[in-house]
């Protein structure tokens, strides 16, 4: 009887700590062994989830007769911390500029040898030697979003709400209309840089009173969020649960193109805020541990060729660096601002800086407090 | 549990311990060691750790051992409250497990024998299917333009009541905590429930005492290690939890799982994270001990054995 009792006991042990290391364990995950790396082709790219089109995958995969295998983040920190808890063996990486400034720093990237890179004249040079790799040495430009709001067009317009200002996601008397049906993005750099640009602040400001400033406002407008998303929102706001979402330009993207595929009643439409906001300039690196150096250079030369970029735009949504792409874009698309901003807000858009230790406390201090009050 | 001198009976009991006792060594003292050490270390400008001695050339700097994150823990009361809360929802949770787990364990371990493996079984199955997966099919259930959520508010429309939002609430996390922690509580009260001498029933009835005194005065004293058992199944694990609160919590449904989960990928902040997650077991610890002592002092174990 005794001995019964023990073995169900350890079998239930085992049920309950079964599911809490499986999900434990993506953050030490190893992409790949190198000698399979070897033995198979294979190119792992540890990439933002929903960056690339399956279409453009495979015809990648025909073209270098090799196989294109991706891990996903849905934020620049997660991909730095996984990187730092040890994940290896990823060939290429597409971080933003402040993660890719930290990665340079650390020396986890190689060095390009741009002579293998024949492709790199189509790229604009409004978004080389950007100020977190002057000379390009370890990064060529790939894709870039906006983040912004997305919103059920048909609801705004019966509500009578604008859809070009931040203060739709923190002025209470916007709010309360939508109450439940707003999501923000659950990044404590993304989120705190709407609500600065939207006190007039810079991104990457770090006083201590608009940060104050910028948490009252947070905590003020949070009753009426229904909860920090970063990827559910967009099947959330294509199925019409949520009517507003605060979240990336090429999500919005596929929230409406899911919207309109399914036939839904409304449109989810997305623009950027007049007050300004966040560009995210992504960039191919490559990183230290990575084995397939070849096929690497290979996959930048593939996507940096204008018809294969062009489908970054046409099938998911992204801005485009690519001067030779831009033919290949639908008309529509390429028109939009929300994608393809004009002059003008450009000068109102910035990119993320990285913040040091101890800010980075700080930061996350005031960001315990948000998500408690 | 043994009074054997012989050689031979202490041979069985190190072979008996011996492999638990492995576990526990690889699995729980070397980690909380290197989690101790890690909490005293500066974080590194990239995440991970500073390193412990200065690179040769630089002066000053900040490495080495520090208390840092123990005073930074103390900064503000913002983590004793995440703490309190996180042993409130983990005490509903096993509370309202217990509740729905003990009539289902009683049924079956009363119902007849070819049935009890079979029931057991179904309790069981839903755990064959990936836990993110059950968790993100309450989302669906629980949405606002999910069935449940028409129906529940049509009927308070009737009364004329604002419509609830059943998803992205407390409310939410609470049954997704309940949901993936109930076979939890179920099997072990199972297991005691199932062992129970049915003639003191008998007993208590011939002595005149009605099925609720029966249940109250021999039942569930009986029960008692198998609800202490349950208990600490359901209610550590959910402190620890951090995807249910993150997909079917709403903006302020943060628990101490979370907070910890973020000072590893969303802060960098390692040296913090692990200052937490000692504050975590060590008050796990306590309450398993506190827990230990009441069975001890319940008197429950000398009928149950």
């Amino acid at each position: 009887m005794n001995l019964r009792k023990l073995c169900l006991l350890m079998f239930v042990t085992m049920l309950v700590l079964l599911p809490i290391l499986s999900t434990a364990s993506g953050a030490g995950k190893k992409a790949n062994t190198n000698s399979t790396a070897r033995e198979r082709n294979v190119l792992y790219l540890f990439n933002w989830n929903n960056y690339i089109a399956p279409e453009t995958v495979k015809r990648f995969e025909q073209s270098c007769n090799c196989e294109l295998s991706q891990d996903y983040y849905s934020d620049n920190e997660e991909m730095l911390a996984k990187l730092a808890a040890g994940a290896t063996g990823y060939d290429l990486i597409v971080p933003t500029g402040n993660a890719m400034d930290s990665l340079i720093r650390q020396g986890a990237l190689k060095p390009l040898d741009k002579s293998l890179l024949s492709n790199l004249k189509n790229i604009n040079p409004a978004y080389l030697n950007t100020a977190f790799d002057p000379e390009n040495k370890y990064s060529v430009p790939y894709a870039y979003t906006l983040t912004l709001l997305g919103f059920n067009r048909k609801k705004m317009q019966d509500l009578g709400l604008p859809t070009n200002t931040w203060a739709i996601i923190f002025e209470p008397r916007y709010l309360e209309k939508i109450k439940g049906r707003i999501t923000v993005l659950d990044s404590q750099r993304e989120l705190m840089a709407a609500a600065l640009k939207y006190l007039g602040y810079s991104v990457n400001d770090t006083d201590e009173e608009h940060w104050n400033q910028a948490k009252k406002m947070i905590i003020r407008a949070k009753p009426y969020w229904a909860a920090f998303s970063n990827t559910s929102y967009i099947r959330e706001l294509a199925v019409g649960n949520l009517w507003v979402a605060h979240g990336y330009s090429n999500d919005m993207f596929q929230a409406a193109l899911d919207a309109k595929r399914t036939g839904r009643n409304f449109t989810i439409d997305y623009s950027t805020p007049k007050e300004g906001g966040v560009l995210a300039l992504d960039s191919m690196v490559l990183h230290q541990s990575g084995v397939r150096t070849d096929l690497a250079y290979q996959f930048i030369n593939f996507m940096l060729d204008g018809k294969n970029s062009a489908e970054l735009t046409n099938l998911i949504g992204s801005g485009n660096p690519n001067m030779d792409a831009m033919k290949a874009i639908q008309p529509d698309i390429a028109r939009n601002k929300a994608i393809f901003p004009d002059k003008k807000l450009l000068t109102r858009l910035e990119m993320l800086q990285d913040f040091d230790r101890n800010r980075r406390r700080l930061l996350s201090r005031l960001w315990t407090e948000i998500k408690l009050r | 549990m043994t009074k054997e001198k012989t050689k031979g009976g202490r041979i069985t009991k190190w072979l008996v311990s011996g492999p638990p006792l492995l576990f526990l060594l690889v699995f729980f003292v070397a980690p909380s060691l290197i989690m101790i050490v890690t909490s005293f270390r500066y974080p590194g400008e990239f995440g991970g750790l500073a390193p412990l001695v200065a690179p040769a050339g630089e002066v000053g700097g900040e490495y080495g051992l520090t208390l840092e994150a123990y005073q930074f823990f103390l900064s503000s009361s913002l983590y004793a409250e995440i703490f309190l809360k996180s042993f409130g929802v983990a005490a509903a949770t096993t509370l309202i497990c217990l509740i729905m787990a003990y009539p289902l364990a009683l049924l079956i371990a009363r119902s007849k024998k070819r049935f009890r493996n079979l029931m057991v079984l179904l309790v069981v199955l839903p755990l064959a299917s990936n836990f993110l997966i059950r968790i993100y099919a309450w989302m669906i259930i629980l949405g606002p333009e999910s069935g449940l959520s028409h129906f529940i508010n049509t009927i308070l429309g009737v009364f004329s009541i604002a419509p609830l939002t059943l998803l992205f609430s407390p409310f939410a996390v609470l049954v997704g905590m309940v949901y993936v922690h109930l076979p939890f509580m179920v099997l072990p009260l199972y297991i005691n429930l199932e062992k129970h001498d049915l003639a003191l029933l008998d007993a208590a009835q011939d002595l005149g005492a009605s099925s609720w005194k029966r249940f109250w005065r021999v039942t569930w004293p009986l029960s008692l290690p198998g609800v202490f058992a349950g208990s600490a199944l359901v209610f550590i694990p959910v402190l620890g939890m951090f995807a249910v609160p993150e997909i079917l919590g709403g903006t302020g449904d943060i628990l101490i799982g979370n907070l910890i989960k973020d000072q590893f990928l969303g802060t960098r902040d390692w040296p913090f994270g692990s200052t937490l997650s000692i504050m975590l077991t060590l008050a796990v610890l306590s309450i398993a001990g506190l827990a230990t002592w009441l069975a001890r002092q319940s008197g429950g174990m000398k009928y149950a054995e």
